[in-house]
């Protein structure tokens, strides 16, 4: 969600001038804490500091991104699965 | 300016073109770009508007005569798909140059590569990945892309094409 809660606000942000008032004035905590993104994140956003508007959007969707990269890479079979013991696969089914 | 990649570009631009439709309120295709840039979004009252021209020499180009609305700058006798690409196309002059534009820092991040970031930004205006998602969802196919959007075949295919790609990531 966090990515579409990004995308949301850049969207916002080209037709609603309170978006960049709010970056440029240091108030992006009253923005970010509305939108569906972890505590992390949004404390990573929070404190996220940037010449601009746009350049804040560019390090903001850097950081989404990574950290959806690495939930995806969390959620993946792990290589040792099948060869713990205790799971159903008998010596020949390894074997082979 | 930080550098940014193309696909970072991408990114930001299609969510700034996905902010355009939204304000519009386009639930289905073809996109109303020309009634955008006759009746814009308060913001930018100064920043949009269509001027006819007969020239040999440009589609299409936005100018800001001082002190003046700014306009895009449009030859008469283009074919309805092609004129509509090419508004769209400079719209982001537009944005860009404007007050809010300038306020956002849109200039220097998109300055640097202006002509490829306006088509990329009009194909995202003209046919936003939200409304070609659902035009896929329907049965739509990639040939029926230029007829149901409106605009060029070309553009059409491109993006089908990039519908694809972030579709898959």
């Amino acid at each position: 969600m966090s990515m579409q809660a990004l995308n949301q606000l850049v969207a916002r942000s080209i037709i609603d001038p309170s978006v960049v008032q709010s970056f440029s004035a240091g108030r992006m905590e009253e923005v970010i804490s509305e939108l569906d993104f972890s505590n992390d994140m949004q404390k990573r956003l929070t404190r996220l500091e940037a010449k601009s508007w746009a350049e804040y959007a560019v390090i903001a969707y850097r950081y989404v991104k990574a950290a959806e990269e690495v939930t995806v890479r969390i959620q993946l079979p792990s290589p040792l699965e099948g060869l713990l013991p205790g799971q159903d696969r008998t010596e020949d089914e390894q074997a082979a | 300016m930080i550098p940014i990649t193309r696909e970072e570009r991408q990114w930001f631009l299609r969510n700034l073109a996905q902010g355009l439709v939204d304000y519009m309120g386009v639930v289905e295709p073809p996109v109303p770009v020309e009634d955008l840039l006759r009746n814009p979004p308060p913001l930018y009252d100064s920043d949009f508007g269509v001027v006819d021209m007969y020239s040999n020499l440009w589609d299409a180009t936005f100018a800001r005569p001082p002190s003046q609305r700014g306009s895009i700058f449009v030859r008469i006798d283009l074919e309805p798909e092609e004129r509509r690409f090419v508004l769209a196309r400079e719209t982001l002059s537009a944005l860009i140059t404007s007050k809010h534009g300038r306020a956002m820092g849109l200039f220097d991040l998109l300055l640097p590569n202006l002509r490829e970031s306006a088509e990329y930004f009009a194909s995202c205006l003209l046919a936003p990945t939200s409304l070609i998602g659902a035009y896929h969802e329907q049965g739509g196919r990639g040939r029926g892309v230029a007829r149901t959007f409106r605009i060029p075949q070309s553009i059409a295919l491109r993006c089908w094409e990039d519908f694809a790609t972030i579709n898959n990531k």
